[in-house]
């Protein structure tokens, strides 16, 4: 039983992010999407548990400029996003 | 490395999908939910309604014009329902509230891609679909 | 994997304050239809959604229609979970004392599991 939560805004200028993790649990996966990948360096990221998965899209960082080497996050494509949709049990949006 | 299995299209077969819209047709949001959509489409998932929402019933307005060296949202919707008969619902009560209706007396500001709809078509379709995604 | 034959159970999840974004009443009137065909609905309230249960508001005085009244009628609706976000009441200096009755103020950890019990969420 686990949750995908899309991330689309920054926890610099919003409290989306910082509110889905009030709510995740263990074996949640969290997507970064459009704004949300700029979370990978905000200081709430260390909030987030290490057995959950965090995944960008690519296209996402590659237009923003954003480096994911070593942080914890793994590019993945559209196309995985709609598979994440259907491998988990509900999906939350946080925009 | 991802965890997850490259899937089969077997996998998918019959996955039903609804998706909400609440972001306008001028937001790079909406390209998001576009992209999200034609990731499915392509990979055969039965998109089973796109109800749109809030400030997305503006995606149904016929008077948007988007300039020309942007992305053509609402031709993109409009693509998508003539190539997949992918059915794009526009809630009605949201859509007056923004200015979108169906009677006037230049003739309906409603995109024809767009059926018109209440929020009873988005229980219909959350009960249809595997999952509910809101963009 | 066989399609679940009893109804999904949908969350609404309020994270704004009432009266100057229309976010929760959105979130009310989609509530309302989904219980009026007998799907489960729970509502839940996070961030500033917490305002929208405050007791004593009135946004008649700033000439905003009070939807925050339509939610007397939620036990007429079996809208019968209300779930607050307990962090959300303190750090904003507010007491449990909600302009309706049967709402559940849950710790994180109880509010994080009683979310992923539902199978479709919508947040506003």
């Amino acid at each position: 039983m686990n949750t995908l939560h899309i991330v689309r805004q920054s926890a610099f200028a919003t409290n989306d992010f910082t509110q889905c993790i009030q709510v995740l649990n263990a074996a949640d996966l969290i997507v970064f999407t459009d704004d949300g990948c700029y979370n990978l360096t905000h200081q709430s990221i260390k909030q987030v548990s290490e057995q959950v998965k965090l995944m960008v899209i690519t296209e996402h960082v590659n237009a923003r400029a954003i480096d994911i080497v070593g942080t914890k996050a793994t590019a993945i494509t559209m196309n995985d996003l709609v598979a994440l949709t259907f491998q988990t049990d509900r999906v939350i949006t946080w925009q | 490395m991802p965890f997850f299995c490259s899937f089969n299209s077997r996998d998918i077969i019959l996955k039903k999908l609804a998706v909400v819209i609440t972001t306008p047709p001028y937001s790079n949001l909406t390209i998001t939910a576009l992209h999200y959509i034609e990731a499915a489409l392509h990979i055969n998932i039965n998109i089973v309604g796109v109800f749109f929402y809030q400030d997305g019933v503006l995606n149904a307005n016929s008077k948007v014009q988007i300039a020309s060296d942007e992305f053509q949202t609402i031709k993109r919707w409009q693509a998508l329902h003539e190539q997949y008969q992918l059915p794009l619902h526009l809630c009605i009560t949201a859509a007056e509230k923004h200015g979108i209706s169906d009677e006037n007396e230049s003739g309906s500001l409603i995109h024809d891609a767009f059926t018109i709809s209440g929020l009873g078509e988005l229980v219909e379709l959350s009960t249809n679909a595997e999952r509910l995604v809101q963009f | 994997m066989t399609q679940t034959q009893s109804p999904k159970s949908l969350a609404l999840l309020n994270s704004k304050a009432p009266f100057a974004s229309c976010a929760g009443k959105d979130a009310l009137d989609i509530a309302l239809v989904f219980a009026s065909f007998e799907q489960p609905t729970t509502l839940f309230f996070q961030g500033d959604g917490v305002y929208q249960l405050i007791q004593g508001q009135n946004g008649e005085l700033i000439s905003v229609k009070d939807y925050l009244k339509t939610f007397s009628a939620f036990e007429f609706y079996d809208i019968e979970e209300i779930y607050v976000c307990q962090a959300s009441l303190i750090e904003r200096g507010l007491s449990s004392d909600f302009h309706i009755d049967n709402v559940q103020v849950l710790n994180q950890q109880e509010f994080a599991n009683k979310l992923a019990t539902h199978n479709t969420i919508l947040r506003f």
